[in-house]
């Protein structure tokens, strides 16, 4: 404890240094759709948040994160992983969204964090993992993808076992697929009633729920998967089908056009 | 005078019996159970060859031996007779071995030593499961720094010879490396075949292992953490090994050569190609002194573009191997954690005497000896080796970045492979980035230099 209190008072002398690096695995072959959810948030954030970074595509990104899930940030010395740790650790260096929240919309704040956490997030871990159909023919084979026979059996299904582990831990294992859409349509519903026709989550400015909910509603929106049903369900709400577009336009577009 | 005489005459005896003109007419094996008879038969063949008595008896030890390498009987004993009944030849004799097989369970257990940490490993074995010398294996490791791992071995003689073997293995391995920031787990298999040939023995194994390797902390270098992961390695592997020396652990004279090539590059993602050599050179001196000379080397290179995963890269430094050094504290280092070089070599001399004024001399003192060494060694990397690079300014720059250390100490023998040893060493030569260990070094270990 002492040790990182420590450090994150020495890494706060530099604001934020150039080389800043986030890894993750390769997109295209590799990464699975919870891991590119979860990547996509903190990279929202980080536009959000106007901090220059570079993506490094690692086939072992997973192995090398310390909290052994990715995405993670390699800045100066430091290793951070995982969405809200980045979040946190941003902020000692200075840089934050909430700042002009009030206390209960901190903590209204903090309260929709974890519902995605506990819905949005078990959900896809049920979708690609647990969904036979899915399994097999999506998420087994990206993620072995970048390895030889036997470890692109192997690894998948030592993951599988994994996930399987974290879902009965959170009581969704045993949950059927139509359970496990209708909490993502609650979820969705309390989204979708939060935001309004506001522009961002609390108002004209975005905060990480805003980058947290871009990065786990578009992906589902947008992942080409054997089942729809997510899709299908997050496609009733317009609120939320226009503020990804806004997002989408706002911090996308420009970094798609200086390719 | 007539005592004298006697002698002569008995000599004589024993001259002309063995090399009387004789044949073994019968070879009779006693004890055999579940042992099938064809594996017997082979082995005891040279004996029929036998054209006198002498040759009868050298050739009854050495069938013996072979038995004894089978690795079966936990007894056997000769008895050579004249050949009695109705058939039998005046110059006949029967030759008789009465063994006595190993139990179908074995169980053991041995303490192992490596350089400075120490394991133990239990054991079941089946020894002669079919018949024919057939062995299954099932063993479980336990050791210092988390070392963990089971394996399970079949081996068996090709067509009964005890010189050529097959073997077959299957294991789980897990261990940190302190030194280098990592743990890894391994799950492997290979198969190896050993053979003798006029240079020495051979052993040629194919081996494929899933390496997964993993930081352990937030402490290591990201140099290391880069390499985290699963691997694949599927490789062939030659090991020659040819020892004239007395004893393993305080050689007074003979010398020991090994090789090993490694091809990792039959499927897998780990490719490269490794070689190594290790000599060792011993020389008696007058007042039971023994000058050692050794020398040591290896180089791996990446096949294809590639890199060499950390796991496969050398180290070099120790109280066992460059004295004065902490353990594989020699060569590229990042954040305290060891790199590891794709090429290394070491050299060093030893001056092996009796401990000062020899106390217990003939017993206790001679498990120990006084050791005067100079080690020297380099390790590092080679970008883009080649040979034409081999010229003046590399030979320097070579030169320049080689360690040195020197010092003395007292070496203990722990039974027939293990040694240990307490010194006082001086590393003179040093680059920046080693870590280096001046003063009193103890060390404990079966591989040293």
């Amino acid at each position: 404890m002492l040790m990182e209190a420590v450090k994150i008072e020495m890494g706060a002398t530099e604001r934020w240094p150039d080389n800043v690096k986030l890894y993750q695995q390769y997109q295209a072959e590799q990464i699975t759709f919870p891991d590119y959810a979860a990547s996509l948030s903190v990279k929202t954030f980080l536009y959000m948040c106007g901090l220059e970074f570079s993506t490094v595509p690692k086939i072992n990104a997973e192995e090398m994160s310390p909290s052994g899930r990715v995405p993670f940030i390699h800045i100066g010395p430091f290793l951070v992983s995982e969405f809200e740790p980045i979040v946190a650790y941003v902020q000692t260096r200075g840089f934050g969204l909430n700042d002009d929240l009030t206390d209960v919309q901190k903590s209204e704040l903090k309260a929709y964090i974890k519902l995605i956490g506990s819905t949005l997030v078990n959900a896809e871990l049920y979708l690609s993992w647990l969904v036979p159909e899915v399994y097999e023919k999506v998420t087994k084979a990206r993620y072995g993808a970048m390895y030889a026979w036997p470890l692109n059996c192997i690894l998948p299904y030592q993951k599988f076992l994994s996930v399987q582990k974290q879902l009965a831990a959170s009581e969704w294992k045993n949950k059927t697929f139509a359970e496990v859409c209708e909490e993502v349509e609650t979820c969705c519903q309390a989204l979708n009633d939060r935001l309004g026709t506001q522009n961002f989550f609390f108002g004209k400015k975005p905060t990480e729920l805003d980058a947290l909910v871009f990065g786990h509603i578009s992906t589902l929106l947008t992942t080409d998967l054997p089942r729809n049903e997510f899709a299908d369900i997050i496609r009733r709400y317009d609120n939320l089908l226009v503020f990804l577009k806004r997002i989408d336009a706002e911090y996308f577009d420009a970094l798609r056009n200086s390719y | 005078m007539n005592g004298n005489e006697e002698v002569q005459t008995l000599h004589l005896d024993w001259e002309t019996l063995y090399s009387k003109p004789a044949f073994v007419q019968r070879v009779l094996v006693s004890g055999l159970k579940r042992t099938k008879d064809d594996i017997i038969t082979k082995n005891v063949k040279p004996l029929l060859q036998a054209e006198n008595f002498g040759d009868i008896v050298k050739k009854a030890e050495a069938v013996s031996d072979r038995l004894q390498q089978l690795g079966i009987f936990s007894r056997i004993k000769i008895e050579i007779d004249t050949c009695k009944g109705a058939n039998a030849n005046d110059n006949g004799y029967d030759v008789r071995y009465v063994v006595q097989e190993s139990g179908r369970l074995k169980m053991g257990y041995y303490t192992m030593v490596g350089q400075n940490d120490g394991s133990l490993e239990f054991n079941f074995r089946s020894p002669n499961v079919l018949g024919r010398a057939e062995e299954v294996k099932l063993d479980y490791i336990y050791g210092t720094k988390h070392t963990r791992g089971f394996g399970l071995s079949l081996k068996k003689p090709l067509n009964g010879n005890p010189d050529t073997w097959f073997g077959a293995r299957a294991y789980r391995e897990q261990g940190d490396y302190p030194w280098s920031g990592y743990k890894e787990t391994d799950h492997g298999a290979g198969l190896d075949l050993s053979f003798l040939s006029l240079l020495g023995n051979h052993n040629l194994r194919w081996e494929g292992v899933w390496r997964d390797l993993r930081c352990l902390s937030n402490l290591s270098s990201f140099r290391v953490r880069e390499q985290a992961g699963h691997s694949l390695k599927s490789s062939l592997i030659h090991t020659y090994v040819r020892d004239t020396r007395d004893d393993m652990v305080l050689p007074t004279r003979g010398t020991l050569l090994k090789m090993t090539q490694e091809y990792a590059g039959i499927g897998g993602n780990a490719n490269f190609f490794k070689h190594g050599v290790e000599f060792q050179a011993n020389q008696a001196l007058p007042l039971s002194s023994v000058v050692q000379v050794c020398l040591a080397g290896g180089i791996v290179r990446p096949l294809r573009d590639t890199t060499v995963n950390i796991t496969d890269r050398y180290f070099l430094g120790g109280p066992l191997t460059l004295r004065g050094f902490n353990k594989n504290g020699i060569g590229p280092h990042s954040d305290g954690n060891a790199l590891g070089g794709d090429v290394y070599c070491m050299g060093g001399l030893h001056l092996y005497t009796p401990l000062p004024f020899r106390p217990g001399s003939g017993g206790f003192g001679e498990l120990f000896r006084s050791h005067f060494f100079v080690n020297a060694g380099n390790c590092g990397n080679v970008e883009n080796f080649s040979l034409d690079q081999v010229n003046k300014e590399n030979w320097k720059a070579f030169q320049n970045s080689l360690r040195l250390s020197y010092g003395l100490g007292v070496v203990l023998r722990l039974g027939s492979l293990a040694r240990l040893e307490l010194n006082y060493v001086l590393p003179v030569w040093k680059q920046a980035g080693d870590s280096a260990s001046p003063g009193v070094q103890l060390g404990v270990g079966i591989s040293f230099l």
